[in-house]
């Protein structure tokens, strides 16, 4: 590897034209390659079962999340300009491409089952919109004696109504959301319009994600680029450091493209991960080169173009086969795009590596060398041949004589953050990630103040004979199912067969409200649903029935989409399946939100197994590369601490976990294992070259530990920039970036090193660890 | 839903004998359409019908009556008693077409499992038929005179001539915008329809699968309608067809309902 670099070196010009076209042909295969990917049921482990299931149940029962309109006006929806309005926004909504043409269901689509004075009717609420006083009241009335419609389409003070329109199979995408918003504004006024449900915050989130990025990007990168600049005191080597890091991401986005891989909302996490661990490299190099000079200031600039390349490519080289190595663990992960996310991840840190290794010393040759302009924290420093850097040396003995609290803050860190774990939640929900005061949350809870809820669960019910669902003792059941899961606050409303069944059963008995039940005779159960199949269209029950009457689905309208909700209430439903077994019928679930608390579950779990399985590899390689298998534990250290911090936090904040917060943890892996094998890489070789561990120590602090520090300076303060995004998961993403840099900083600089330090590793004499604590801070005192 | 009786009087049934004899220049559309429209119709019929409901999973349901349709003066009356599934058997369903338009069906509707008859509201002539895909409309009459026709050729079915029509409907009295009919010569008996609507989608069609001449009446023993957008289907099938058997006026009552015949 030394010899290979070495040589590369020798041939600058040339290194650099090679990397040039290699990044223009993985551009231009970036830039013509590129596919978003945004139907986001392509993010989901489609062969899963629980997946396969829900999707064939939603298939089955024409399971789609809804856009809901509201219309609202003060004095009540019972006019006929509203009412007109009603029935035209409703047919214009369904002329829009992207959404289901006669599948539009307002209070003009909607029938009515209802008793007169002569017999039963299942009609049009509407049938021509209502102009008379009489007729307004007539179907106020109407409404509000119909359970299945009062509360549902209509809320209960008849000031708002919902029109629901249901997006085509083809998927919802942004061009939709964004026509939807400027039919709806073309009919406000006097009615207020809001529209809700999850396709609106789906594609609000697609349009306002990307949309914070592009705006916080950039600063992000300045930010970068300026604290670089401050660490390097060089603009050349700032750009080169920035352009590696570019083109790695180029590299990675071409690979991508070459292979036909669309890129997915995780992706967007990959430059994050190279933006965090490709300065690094370049970090190291230039500091080693830094170090090298302030040893030999006259050295030539081929001589530091050698000798960078000797002291450091073997640490560079292990930690990036270690992080790629960790990144290709994710491979195990069930979700697809967290797969690529790993093996692009591990494609972009190998280019990094090996971007920074070519072109680094390349330019020290091609450029000259700058001998770096001396400051005052240099001052501090010191020379290395006169004494030990004083700043290094101080920090070393500060660590030295306080190694008690230190580490017992470390273990009081980790105790805590591993205590906070299990309060870690999972969150998928979609409206957590606006802002309370921002149109959509306040949409959102509009409908959710008026009508039933902005999502939905399904419960579906399964068995395998026919006309199981007459049963009038199952649908029972159902109904106390229903009733229970009701009392939830957070749940709105459920809807079911055993609605229709309860609504004809009071209306064949003249709207006696104590009918509103479901009658006991299978027979006359079965005469209803007759009685109801031949007064509408074939498919007027296919939402709560399969057509044989083999599977029901229950409906459940919930106030709020995040995950703890959907949990309690399948708490709920769970409780049910031993009553249902009796029937033969089992239960299952089914909807979007359903298909991404299953999701998140296989996220979180993916990432724990992954991570795991990333420290293990760690600990194997490390003990291979040092041959030691206490090194390897030792290595382990950092990246075990900066997990559970990392997870503490998000427990103790209350910050959810969500597909990229799960997969910053990925960050604990790649930087951890970076430190790590810097800090232990020189303080092998300085106790090699001085035998003395004093020394060894300031010296490796004085090297090391000053890259790592300004790697994570950089990187931190780059993204603690996106704390003042407008997008909270941008934020959350910012936050824990910062936080997991400085705490993988902290974790090195002392746990590890205290561990290398105090357990005299690589010492010549074993015997000098087992000095005991007083003898020891005597030396230091 | 008088449109259920003049269908299977006017369409499922055809007189033998309609033959006029053309000149070579074959009928015109309306020529066509009006012999299918003029045929003799029994008084009264009686018989079995299973409609076979498939959705586009190939899922069913399939539901028996027996039926009894009479013609009184100016009345079209029918009963119709379900016969299977087990559940539904002895439901009734009653329903009075008066020749006036202006009067709406009087519909009622026999439930055993609550022993009580009611009246239900009439229906729309674009509502489907006891929930299956053909509409009272598909399955009523419409006399050739409002809409506009046109052969537009002859082709071979089962070995006999068949004279294609285009049909253009008439603006505001029909769900659909255009039809095309499939009318087999001499017996002129339609063998396939398709319907549009006014933009000229395909709505949906219909194929007569199973015909035969019984007691004089050429008569449409199974056939099936499909939606063309939802792949939903109803499947028709009548067997044990008896015509002019002398069905009292009497037989039409509430009481007949809740006890059935004989």
């Amino acid at each position: 590897m030394k010899r290979l670099f070495t040589r590369i070196s020798r041939v600058p010009i040339l290194t650099l034209l090679v990397i040039i076209v290699a990044t223009v042909v993985f551009a231009i295969a970036a830039v013509g390659g590129f596919r978003i990917e945004t139907d986001l049921d392509e993010y989901m482990p489609n062969d899963h079962p629980a997946f396969v299931y829900a999707r064939q149940a939603e298939q089955r029962f024409n399971i789609a999340d809804g856009v809901l309109v509201a219309l609202y006006h003060p004095d009540g929806i019972y006019r006929p300009e509203t009412l007109a309005k009603i029935d035209a926004l409703g047919r214009a909504l369904g002329e829009l491409e992207g959404v289901e043409a006669d599948d539009t269901m307002s209070l003009a689509t909607a029938d009515n089952i209802s008793a007169d004075d002569w017999g039963l009717t299942v009609e049009p609420f509407i049938d021509g919109i209502p102009s008379s006083t009489e007729e307004l009241l007539r179907l106020e009335d109407a409404v509000r004696s119909n359970p299945m419609i009062h509360g549902r389409i209509v809320s209960e003070d008849g000031t708002a109504t919902l029109i629901i329109a249901r997006p085509t199979e083809e998927g919802f995408t942004d061009s939709v959301y964004e026509d939807i918003r400027a039919l709806v504004a073309e009919y406000e006024g006097p009615e207020e319009i809001h529209v809700a449900g999850r396709p609106i915050v789906e594609g609000a989130l697609a349009v306002l994600g990307p949309a914070d990025m592009a705006r916080m990007g950039p600063i992000v990168l300045v930010m970068i680029a300026v604290v670089l600049l401050l660490v390097l005191r060089s603009i050349r080597n700032m750009i080169l450091s920035m352009l590696i890091v570019a083109f790695s991401v180029i590299w990675t986005f071409g690979l991508m493209a070459m292979l036909g891989v669309p890129v997915y909302a995780v992706s967007t996490m990959i430059p994050v991960m190279l933006v965090a661990i490709g300065v690094a490299y370049s970090i190291h190099i230039f500091n080693s080169a830094t170090v090298y000079l302030e040893e030999h200031p006259t050295a030539t600039a081929r001589h530091l173009a050698d000798n960078a390349i000797a002291t450091i490519t073997r640490p560079v080289v292990m930690a990036a086969v270690t992080t790629v190595v960790g990144f290709l663990s994710l491979l195990t992960s069930v979700v697809l795009p967290v797969r690529y996310f790993g093996l692009f991840t591990a494609f972009g840190v190998f280019s990094a590596m090996i971007l920074s290794l070519a072109i680094i010393p390349s330019s020290f040759v091609l450029f000259g060398v700058k001998a770096p302009r001396t400051s005052g924290m240099k001052d501090r420093l010191g020379q290395a041949d006169a004494g030990l850097p004083r700043f290094a040396e101080r920090i070393v003995n500060v660590l030295a004589r306080r190694w008690k609290p230190v580490v017992a803050i470390a273990v009081v860190l980790v105790a805590v953050g591993a205590f906070a774990i299990p309060s870690v939640w999972i969150d998928t929900s979609f409206l957590s990630n606006f802002t309370p005061e921002s149109d959509i949350a306040r949409t959102d809870r509009f409908v959710n103040e008026h009508f039933a809820g902005t999502s939905t669960l399904n419960i579906v019910l399964e068995s395998g004979r026919a006309d199981t669902f007459k049963n009038p003792a199952l649908l029972s059941t159902m109904a106390r199912l229903q009733d229970e899961i009701e009392t939830d606050a957070d749940v709105g409303d459920s809807f079911a067969l055993t609605d229709f069944i309860k609504r004809m059963h009071q209306v064949m008995h003249e709207e006696d409200p104590v009918y509103y039940a479901v009658p006991d005779s299978r027979e006359l159960v079965a005469q209803y649903l007759l009685l109801y199949e031949m007064s509408a269209d074939p498919d007027s029950l296919e939402q709560v029935v399969d057509y044989e009457y083999t599977s029901a689905n229950i409906t459940v309208q919930v106030k709020d989409d995040s995950s703890q909700t959907l949990s309690r209430i399948i708490a709920v439903s769970d409780a049910y399946r031993d009553e249902l077994a009796e029937f033969g019928v089992s239960m299952q679930y089914a909807g979007s939100g359903y298909r991404a608390l299953v999701f998140s579950e296989l996220i979180l779990d993916g990432q724990i197994k992954s991570l795991a399985l990333s420290l293990v590899i760690v600990v194997v390689l490390l003990a291979i590369m040092f041959r030691s298998i206490v090194i390897g534990l030792i290595g382990a250290t950092p990246i075990l601490i900066t997990a559970v911090v990392n997870f503490g936090i998000m427990g103790v904040l209350g910050i959810p976990l969500s597909i990229s917060t799960a997969l910053i943890s990925s960050i604990a892996v790649g930087i951890g294992i970076d430190y790590a094998i810097h800090m232990i890489e020189r303080y092998k070789e300085y106790m090699a070259e001085r035998g003395d561990r004093h020394e060894a120590a300031v010296l490796t602090m004085h090297h090391s530990g000053r890259a790592i520090m300004y790697n994570a300076l950089v990187v931190a303060s780059g993204f603690a920039v996106l704390l003042f995004s407008v997008f909270p998961p941008n934020r959350q993403v910012g936050g824990l970036v910062a936080l997991n840099m400085a705490v993988s900083l902290l974790g090195t600089v002392t746990v590890l090193f205290l561990l290398l330090y105090r357990g005299n590793r690589f010492g010549q004499h074993k015997q000098a660890s087992t000095l005991t604590n007083n003898e020891e801070e005597e030396t230091y005192a | 839903m008088h449109r259920i009786t003049r269908f299977l009087t006017v369409t499922l049934l055809v007189a033998a004998v309609a033959g006029l004899g053309f000149a070579q220049a074959g009928p015109t559309g309306l020529e066509v359409m009006t012999n299918v429209f003029e045929r003799p119709q029994p008084d009264d019929m009686d018989g079995a019908l299973t409609m076979t409901l498939e959705n586009a999973r190939g899922d069913r349901r399939v539901r028996s009556v027996r039926q009894y349709v009479a013609r009184f003066d100016g009345v079209e009356k029918k009963l119709l008693f379900f016969t299977a599934p087990a559940d539904v058997r002895d439901t009734a369903f009653m329903n009075w077409t008066y020749d006036d338009r202006s009067t709406p069906d009087d519909q009622w509707i026999y439930l055993p499992a609550l022993r009580r008859v009611r009246r239900i509201s009439a229906e729309k002539k674009n509502d489907s038929f006891m929930g299956s895909d053909f509409t009272y409309e598909d399955l009523g009459e419409r006399h050739p005179a409002i809409d506009t026709h046109r052969v537009t050729g002859t082709e071979t079915m089962d070995g006999r001539t068949v004279y294609v029509v285009e049909s253009v409907l008439e603006g505001g009295t029909s769900a659909y915008g255009r039809t095309v009919s499939w009318v087999a010569d001499g017996i002129w008996i339609g063998l396939r329809r398709e319907f549009y609507d006014r933009s000229g989608n395909l709505l949906k069609s219909l194929e007569i699968e199973e015909y035969r001449e019984i007691d004089g009446f050429w008569t449409i023993n199974q056939m099936t309608m499909t939606n063309a957008a939802s792949g939903h289907s109803t499947t028709m099938e009548l067997a044990g067809l008896r015509f002019n058997t002398g069905i009292e006026e009497s037989t039409f009552t509430e009481r007949t309902m809740t006890r059935g015949i004989r």
